[in-house]
Order: C-alpha cells, then sequence, then structure tokens
C-alpha cells in the first residue's frame, strides 16, 4: 500500500549510491576496479572525475577536474563535425594549452581526423573518447570500459598505451569486464560491492584474503564476495540474489 | 577560457550544422520578402495599416521575424544540451576543468549567435530594399532598438528552448517542450489575452476598445513576443498603450535575468 502522507511524485529518488570507499589514487599504478553490474563503478569514477559533489575527497570536485582525464564508457560521437574540431571544442574547456595533432596521433586518429563524427566506427569513437581524457597531460586517468569496442590489435595497443602512461607516473583507474585483459593490465584491484569497497590490493593479496587459488581469477573474486558459487551464475541472476554486504575478515552472524 | 571564445566556437559549429539548410532560406524568404512587399507603396495592408517611413516597414515586418527567426532558434537549440547528455559526450565535456556557469554562457552565447547572425545579416539586405524601395532609412536610433530588441527576442527564446534541453531526457520531448512554448506565445497568447479581458469584465467583441489595448498591453509583458512589440514601440510617438517605457525595459531584463540564471543553475547542478 502506498504511503500518501509522503508520496512525492515530484522529489527525486536517490539511487543506493557509494558509501564505506576508503581508495588512495597513486602515481604510477593502474588499479582495476572489478565488481558485478550495479556495483557502483561507475558513479564511484564519476565522483572521482568531480562530475558529482561528494563528501570526503580532500579536494573539491571543481579542482579535481583540472587533474584528470575521464573516459566515460561507450560514447555516441554523432553529428557534421570533424573529429579535430569536436577534440578542438573539448580542449578548449582545458586552461592549457594541448597539442591537438600530437594526441590525434598518439591514438591513431590522424587519416580520420577530418571525417565527420557520423561517419567513425564504434572502435574510433572510442579512440576520441579517450583522446579526450589525455587532453591537458592529466594526473590521473579515469577509465570506464575503455575496451568495449576495439578489436584486439587496438585493446593490446591500448593495454601498452595505459602501461606507458604508468611508467611515466600517471595513476589510473580502470573499469572493465573484459577480465583477462585487465588481470595483465592491473597493478592493484578494488572488489566493489552495493555501494561498498570490499577489498583492494595486488592481485595475489586479494586471493590470499579471500582463501581463493593462485590461479583463481577477477570472477571467483566476485563469486567469493557476492555469495554466489561460479557454477550457479546464469543471467537471470538479479541483483537481489546477490549478498547485500559481506565484510572481509567479520565473521557473519 | 572566457564563455566568449567558447561560445563563438560553438556558434561556429552550429552554423555549419545541416539544419542551417532549412533555417537559412526560411529566414530569408520571411525578413526579406516581407521588406519587399511592405515598402510597396502600391501595397494595400489590412487592419488600416499605413506605412510611411523605413522605420514603419521594419516595425511591420517584425511580424515575419517572430515567426520564422524564433522558430529558427528553437531548431537550433533544441538539442543544445539533450544530445550531448543523451550521447555521453556532455559526462566528457563537465569533467573539463571550465567552470559550469561559464560553460552554460558559452552554450548560450554559441546558440543565440548561430540564429541571431544570418538574422541581423538579412535585416542589414532588407534595409537595402527598404532604402531602394522607399528612397528612406530609418534613424541610428530606431534601428538600434530594432536590432537590440530582435537580439532580446532571439535570446529568450534561446534560453527557454536550452532550458527546455535540459530539463529533457530525450530530443523528442525537447524539441516537444520547446515548439509547445513557441506556440503558445506566437499563435494561442491572443487566446489566451481575450479570456483575460473576458475574465476582468472587458468586452471582446471590439479589439480595438481602449480597455482591451490595456489588457493586451499587460499581457504582452508576460510573453516574449509582447515585449518585444513593446520594445519596438519605443520610438512611435503615435503608439501609447498604457505602458511606459520604464515597465517595458524592466520586462525586458526580468525576460533575459530570470531564464539566464534558471540555465545557468541548471547546468551547474546536472548530473549527466
Amino acid at each position: 500500500m502506498r504511503d500518501f502522507s509522503t508520496w512525492k511524485p515530484w522529489a527525486k529518488r536517490d539511487g543506493p549510491g557509494i558509501h564505506s570507499v576508503n581508495l588512495e589514487i597513486k602515481p604510477g599504478v593502474i588499479l582495476g576496479l572489478i565488481g558485478p553490474n550495479g556495483a557502483g563503478k561507475s558513479t564511484l569514477m564519476r565522483a572521482i572525475c568531480g562530475l558529482y559533489d561528494s563528501d570526503g575527497f580532500n579536494k573539491s570536485s571543481s579542482s579535481r577536474r583540472f587533474g584528470i582525464g575521464y573516459m566515460p564508457e561507450q560514447v555516441r560521437w554523432e553529428g557534421r563535425v570533424s573529429v579535430r574540431n569536436s577534440l578542438r571544442t573539448i580542449a578548449m574547456m582545458r586552461d592549457k594549452y594541448v597539442d591537438i595533432d600530437d594526441i590525434i596521433r598518439k591514438v591513431g586518429l590522424s587519416s580520420k581526423s577530418e571525417n565527420y563524427l557520423d561517419d567513425l566506427s564504434q572502435g574510433m569513437r572510442q579512440r576520441l573518447s579517450l583522446a579526450c581524457a589525455l587532453l591537458g597531460d592529466p594526473k590521473i586517468l579515469v577509465m570506464d570500459e575503455p575496451l568495449n569496442g576495439l578489436d584486439p590489435l587496438a585493446q593490446r595497443a591500448f593495454c601498452n598505451l595505459l602501461k606507458d602512461l604508468a611508467s611515466k607516473g600517471v595513476a589510473i583507474v580502470i573499469s572493465s569486464h573484459q577480465v583477462t585483459d585487465l588481470e595483465t593490465l592491473v597493478d592493484r584491484i578494488a572488489l566493489l560491492h552495493h555501494g561498498q569497497l570490499l577489498i583492494e590490493g595486488t592481485l595475489p593479496n586479494v586471493r590470499k584474503k579471500l582463501e581463493l587459488d593462485a590461479d583463481s581469477g577477477i570472477v571467483e573474486m566476485i563469486c567469493s564476495v557476492t555469495g554466489i558459487s561460479p557454477e550457479d551464475i546464469s543471467l537471470d541472476l538479479s541483483n537481489d540474489d546477490l549478498l547485500p554486504f559481506k565484510q572481509i575478515g567479520v565473521e557473519e552472524e | 577560457m572566457s564563455a566568449y571564445s567558447l561560445g563563438w566556437h560553438i556558434m561556429k559549429e552550429r552554423m555549419s550544422a545541416g539544419r542551417m539548410l532549412v533555417i537559412w532560406p526560411l529566414l530569408a524568404m520571411f525578413i526579406l520578402f516581407s521588406s519587399w512587399g511592405l515598402s510597396d507603396p502600391k501595397a494595400n495592408l489590412p487592419a488600416d495599416l499605413v506605412i510611411d517611413s523605413a522605420y514603419d516597414v521594419m516595425f511591420a515586418s517584425t511580424a515575419f521575424i517572430v515567426f520564422s527567426a524564433t522558430m529558427g532558434a528553437v531548431l537550433i537549440s533544441f538539442d543544445g544540451v539533450s544530445r550531448d547528455r543523451l550521447s555521453g559526450v556532455l559526462e566528457i565535456k563537465l569533467s573539463q576543468p571550465i567552470s559550469r556557469s561559464v560553460y552554460a554562457r558559452a552554450l548560450l552565447i554559441g546558440h543565440w549567435g548561430a540564429i541571431f547572425a544570418p538574422v541581423l545579416l538579412l535585416n542589414i539586405i532588407s534595409l537595402g530594399i527598404i532604402w531602394y524601395r522607399l528612397d528612406d532609412l530609418p534613424s541610428i536610433e530606431e534601428l538600434f532598438i530594432h536590432t537590440l530588441a530582435t537580439g532580446l527576442l532571439l535570446l529568450w527564446y534561446t534560453l527557454i528552448q536550452l532550458l527546455a534541453s535540459s530539463w529533457a531526457k530525450d530530443l523528442g520531448s525537447s524539441i516537444a517542450v520547446g515548439l509547445g512554448v513557441w506556440m503558445i506565445f506566437t499563435l494561442l497568447w491572443l487566446v489566451l489575452t481575450t479570456v483575460t479581458a473576458g475574465l476582468f469584465g472587458v468586452g471582446v467583441e471590439n479589439l480595438n476598445s481602449a480597455e482591451y489595448i490595456e489588457i493586451e498591453a499587460i499581457m504582452d509583458l508576460f510573453s516574449p513576443n509582447g515585449v518585444y512589440h513593446h520594445l519596438l514601440e519605443l520610438p512611435l510617438d503615435d503608439i501609447d498603450r498604457g505602458v511606459s517605457p520604464m515597465i517595458a525595459s524592466l520586462a525586458a531584463i526580468l525576460w533575459s535575468i530570470i531564464p539566464l540564471q534558471l540555465f545557468i543553475r541548471r547546468i551547474e547542478r546536472m548530473i549527466p
């Protein structure tokens, strides 16, 4: 039954949100955010990039935006605007000189720089999103599912580029469902579930904390914290079927 | 980065958009043809309209600007925010270090400039037509008021449409809101005015009665088209509808400030 005393159809209903996240982003380290759908990975990334005014950061949302390059998930670039012009528009929003040609070359879009956005393939659109994230030499790169839509060669080139940037001291936060690539790419992982950070550390360290075998991968880690047996995984598994919260190191009653 | 330089860049992008192929002929037909037709000394105009000076032609042809240029503002701005929001590009733009209020102003300048620049150019050409047909030109003061009022009218419609675009969850609802507002102010305002006049006990059988004109003038203050005409009437000595120039100017300022503040607040608080 609906309680009409508090029923406000005009009021915005907040989602579950992010809480209990204590995360340090270190220079030169590639951090992989993992967790089931709806765990809060994208929300956390947006909060890091200053898109939300969230509590708990040591810098305000506006000052965070100066040093961060953000690549959201699946941007559908479209319109009769050239790649170069789109990039120039975004570059104008940074208070810094940007060598657009260099960025275009770095992401492999030199031959498409005068093409209209409508004519780009999904892989090329991903490269353009990456180019936007690289504008202004950010100290932190935040990337939500960056490998989607890229062919295997481009994925490898992409991973190489990220490793190269990390070796130059750029901190990288990445989320991806392509677990095989992620396992070889990241230095540390952070496991999110129901908006909470459950565990964070290097892969061997996390395996040890979760009491998993040395060859177990990210899927086993997610299963371990969400309470699903790997044999029971199916597409009709709803979010409610997952354990609401399981704190590592705390005995459940 | 200033709002002007980013706005200039957005304006250039908007002016090269495919929809300008529709907007340019629409504006040219309405603005140039109305100037040509209304400046014909042999023209037989309805409602005993007498046109005997260049400014009279410009004043009468604003009826066509209200139809075409405001529609152009809606067509240019309806996806000003919503398209970027739907495609995910807005996430990238709002994650840049630029202040959101500067970005909001740049969006406004870009979209407004993309419709005002063609209208201004066509108005200059129509001045040539009027001069050729009537051998008369408006005074500097008249020209200034006409240009300022037209610029403000387009600013108000651009602001309303950008606000609708920022609220809308999809392109369809954005253009529906924009066209709805355009229809209310352009086509239905007369009906609203007569209903209001009727509610106040003013007979609507004679739309030229002093009481009705007074109600109409007050109602016009609540519509961008009405305020536009109040501003255009400022240089005309023979028109007095009971609204002082100060009230008309105040209405113009409020029509500029309130939607602008709403739009800036909307962009500042927007979650892409």
